[in-house]
């Protein structure tokens, strides 16, 4: 035993790790940013008990306004649909160009990209702000902000989609003489019907949430209702509202969830 | 080094399949035991019970001085080393922490929290590597390595353990014959130079026959032959091997001829 | 003649019947609530003059003296999406856990935190936003907190279906060792979900960062409040490089996370 000790083969030189270094690294990070945005977790400290005071006046919710609430959800509802349903109809229409084995040439491809980018990146309340002032206040204004700004999500979704469909698909499809446009239709689309059918539903999903505060840019929906109620310091109104909106989207999650569920 | 008593341990499922049907064996401290059988003769079964991975239906499993139960589970596993057939290393982790996790069971649960070990645990494992020949890899991801080197990676982290009982779970069916040959010869060596006692579930008889002091023939959840190698005939293998109660001389013939 | 009649692929020849049913409840769906969004093309059609006057407006040189303000916020706006993204990456880890089937403690316990889950996720950033200005005052500190809070509820269910599909078999190798309920989540788990967790933490800054970039509306810090101001003041000087910064910091953010993603699998 005790020669075995002496010879015993070194371990190799341990590899650097640099987990401690990414570690360090965010740490410094988020202090530096502490001390730029000037934020004091003392007063919020302090603050604690006020907040909960605050919190407590919410905890009367008074629903005498209900009808005008619902109302106002169906609103907020309808503005999600329309929107989802332009998204769904422009992110169809550009994903094929947009995925690189559909699209016809290199340069329709990076326009679609392109396109898609840009629709995704103009935050859909800036978009919202736009088209009200083009189109005056209203859900309409919302719905489209929202289709524009979704489609690009489901476009780009979409086009990593069929770009992930197994070629010998497409291979066979092709060989059979057909043209670009039935490629699409009887290759393309029929193979990812079950994922996509999953990104519509998640992109419903996501606009309820965001109809549910268009409102405050003035493009319709109960966001406005509880901008004004909480600018008149009315806690019960709010309160209610807040409970009206949550009660929605979690429903609208639960059969989400369930439907997804179905469809695997 | 420490004796296991399994005593009338009967395994059914919650689908009502009952893999062991009252199996009782004393294995010697320090020997080297293999448990032949067909596929499905509740051979995993009865290994995974000794070490606690399955709750027994009924019966007692006794390691050393140790009654196995729900409650002493840490304590028993830390003492009883477990080889898997799909080697069940951690692969996003190194050769070494993977190993190091054979110390886990005499860590605190803070220093598991950071990833810290003691210098003691390093050298165990240090030591361990160097048995089974890997310490130029200690550093590599354990998935980068063959199906031979990983499972030598799970010896190591079985000896890591200080284990006083080794059971191996088909150590050998994922590997290539000379790999096969040398975790064989591994096990082998560990058993007779620090008197570990050794159990392997193995599906080749012909290496049974080289390696162990003893088989224990599983079949269809009861024990159908318990003896040394040298009684390992004709016979006893049709006993072993048969399916339903008959005899399937053709498979039998393909399989020693394999064997 | 009867030959060349146009026919769907099926039995019949007619379509199927989910498939119509199910087109005809969207429709009549869209149908009914097209009167809600008060719907109308024709004011769609009379906007798009407005809308390219909008853009003409829009190509005037930009007010340089706003720039520096304008590169602050913008900063200010990456720093509350890291700030908040690292603050529920914390508070997510635990959650995530106690989340997961596989390494809850007691299914109780499961479900108890998958509905504290969801409900944190349910509203989105801009209502607590709302809530949080009015608790704690204008400034980043209410929309960090409100980012955070709606994130976690997000990372933390995306980080517990990440440790629900990690491999059995490595988990029960370290079981067999002898580790402990703690151990077997830092030495077996974690490990096997890392990968998914990074690919989660990219998506959810990416998402943050658009986030952040529309809680100055409600004054809770970053780029919206100039935004909106530029918007209602009618600066158009300030519109465009404002939204130009927006589109290009969101885009980098994307094409990162989008590479590191790929580098991850």
């Amino acid at each position: 035993m005790a020669e075995e000790i002496i010879q015993r083969p070194a371990l190799p030189k341990k590899p650097f790790n640099p987990t401690s270094v990414w570690l360090s690294g965010w740490l410094a990070l988020i202090w530096l940013i502490i001390v730029d945005l000037e934020l004091s977790f003392e007063t919020l400290l302090y603050g604690v008990q006020d907040i909960l005071e605050y919190f407590s006046r919410y905890s009367r919710p008074n629903f005498d306004d209900l009808s005008r609430y619902v109302e106002l959800l169906g609103q907020t509802l309808a503005t999600a649909l329309w929107g989802s349903t332009l998204a769904i109809v422009v992110a169809v229409l550009l994903a094929p160009f947009a995925a690189r084995n559909l699209s016809p040439n290199a340069v329709t491809y990076r326009i679609a990209r392109e396109l898609l980018n840009f629709m995704r990146a103009m935050p859909d309340l800036l978009l919202a702000l736009i088209f009200v002032a083009a189109l005056g206040l209203g859900p309409l204004p919302g719905a489209l902000a929202l289709g524009v700004h979704t489609a690009g999500f489901l476009g780009k979704f979409f086009a990593e989609s069929l770009e992930r469909v197994d070629n010998g698909i497409y291979e066979a499809v092709t060989a059979s003489g057909a043209s670009r446009v039935q490629l699409v239709m009887y290759a393309g689309w029929p193979s990812i019907q079950r994922e996509a059918l999953g990104y519509m539903l998640y992109i419903f999903d996501r606009n309820v949430r965001m109809a549910a505060v268009l409102g405050l840019v003035g493009a319709g929906g109960i966001g406005l209702a509880l901008h004004d109620t909480l600018r008149m310091f009315n806690y019960d109104q709010s309160a209610a509202l807040i409970v009206v909106i949550l009660v929605t989207i979690l429903t609208i999650d639960y059969l989400s969830t369930w439907l997804r569920g179905k469809l695997n | 080094m420490a004796k296991i008593i399994i005593k009338d341990i009967v395994k059914r499922y919650a689908n009502g399949f009952e893999a062991l049907k009252g199996v009782s064996a004393e294995i010697a401290a320090g020997s080297f035991t293999v448990i032949l059988g067909p596929s499905g003769a509740g051979k995993s079964t009865l290994l995974r019970t000794i070490n606690g991975l399955e709750t027994q239906t009924a019966g007692t499993i006794q390691i050393g001085e140790h009654i196995v139960t729900p409650h002493n589970l840490r304590q028993v596993r830390s003492q009883v080393g477990m080889v898997f057939q799909h080697f069940n290393l951690v692969d996003r982790l190194s050769v070494m922490t993977n190993v190091l996790t054979g110390r886990l069971s005499h860590r605190s649960w803070l220093g598991s929290l950071l990833y810290l070990f003691r210098r003691t645990d390093l050298d165990l494992a240090h030591d361990a590597l160097i048995r089974v020949g890997l310490t130029d890899k200690a550093w590599n991801r354990a998935d980068k390595l063959s199906g031979g080197q990983q499972q030598r990676v799970g010896i190591a982290r079985a000896l890591a353990q200080q284990p006083r009982v080794i059971l191996a779970d088909e150590p050998v069916a994922s590997l290539d014959p000379v790999a096969s040959e040398e975790i064989m010869g591994l096990l082998r060596e560990i058993c007779t130079r620090d008197g570990i006692t050794v159990v392997v579930n193995l599906h080749q008889v012909e290496l049974a026959r080289r390696f162990a002091d003893r088989i224990i023939g599983l079949n269809e959840g009861l024990v159908v032959y318990d003896g040394p190698t040298g009684g390992l005939d004709r016979i006893t293998l049709g006993k072993i091997y048969s399916r339903n109660g008959d005899l399937v001389d053709e498979q039998l013939e393909t399989m020693l001829a394999y064997a | 003649m009867s030959n060349s009649k146009l026919c769907w692929p099926t039995p019949n020849g007619r379509p199927g019947l989910v498939p119509t049913l199910s087109l005809l409840a969207c429709i009549l769906l869209l149908a009914i609530s097209a009167s809600a969004v008060e719907l109308d093309f024709g004011r769609i059609v009379t906007a798009i003059p407005r809308m390219l006057a909008f853009a003409g407006n829009l190509l005037v040189l930009p007010d340089w003296e706003y720039l520096p303000i304008l590169a602050k916020n913008i900063l200010q706006t990456i720093e509350m999406t890291f700030l908040a993204t690292s603050i529920a990456l914390v508070i997510s880890l635990p959650l995530g856990v106690l989340a997961a089937k596989n390494t809850s403690p007691h299914p109780a316990v499961f479900h108890a935190t998958r509905n504290l889950l969801s409900l944190m996720r349910a509203l989105p950033e801009l209502v607590w936003a709302l809530v949080f200005v009015s608790a704690v005052g204008l400034g980043p500190l209410p929309g960090i907190m409100a980012l955070s809070f709606v994130t976690v509820g997000f990372m933390g269910k995306f980080f517990a279906e990440s440790i629900e599909v990690v491999d059995q078999r490595q988990v029960e190798g370290v079981v067999a060792q002898g580790a402990s309920w703690l151990q077997l989540r830092t030495f077996a788990h974690f490990p096997q979900a890392f990968p998914d967790f990074v690919g989660t933490v990219m998506y959810v800054l990416d998402h943050n960062l658009r986030a952040a970039a529309i809680l100055g509306l409600v004054g809770a810090g970053g780029i919206g409040y100039d935004l909106v101001m530029a918007m209602r003041m009618f600066d158009y000087n300030r519109l465009l490089p404002i939204a130009l910064s927006i589109y290009i910091v969101v885009t980098l953010l994307d094409r990162a996370s989008d590479h590191f993603r790929m580098r991850m699998i």
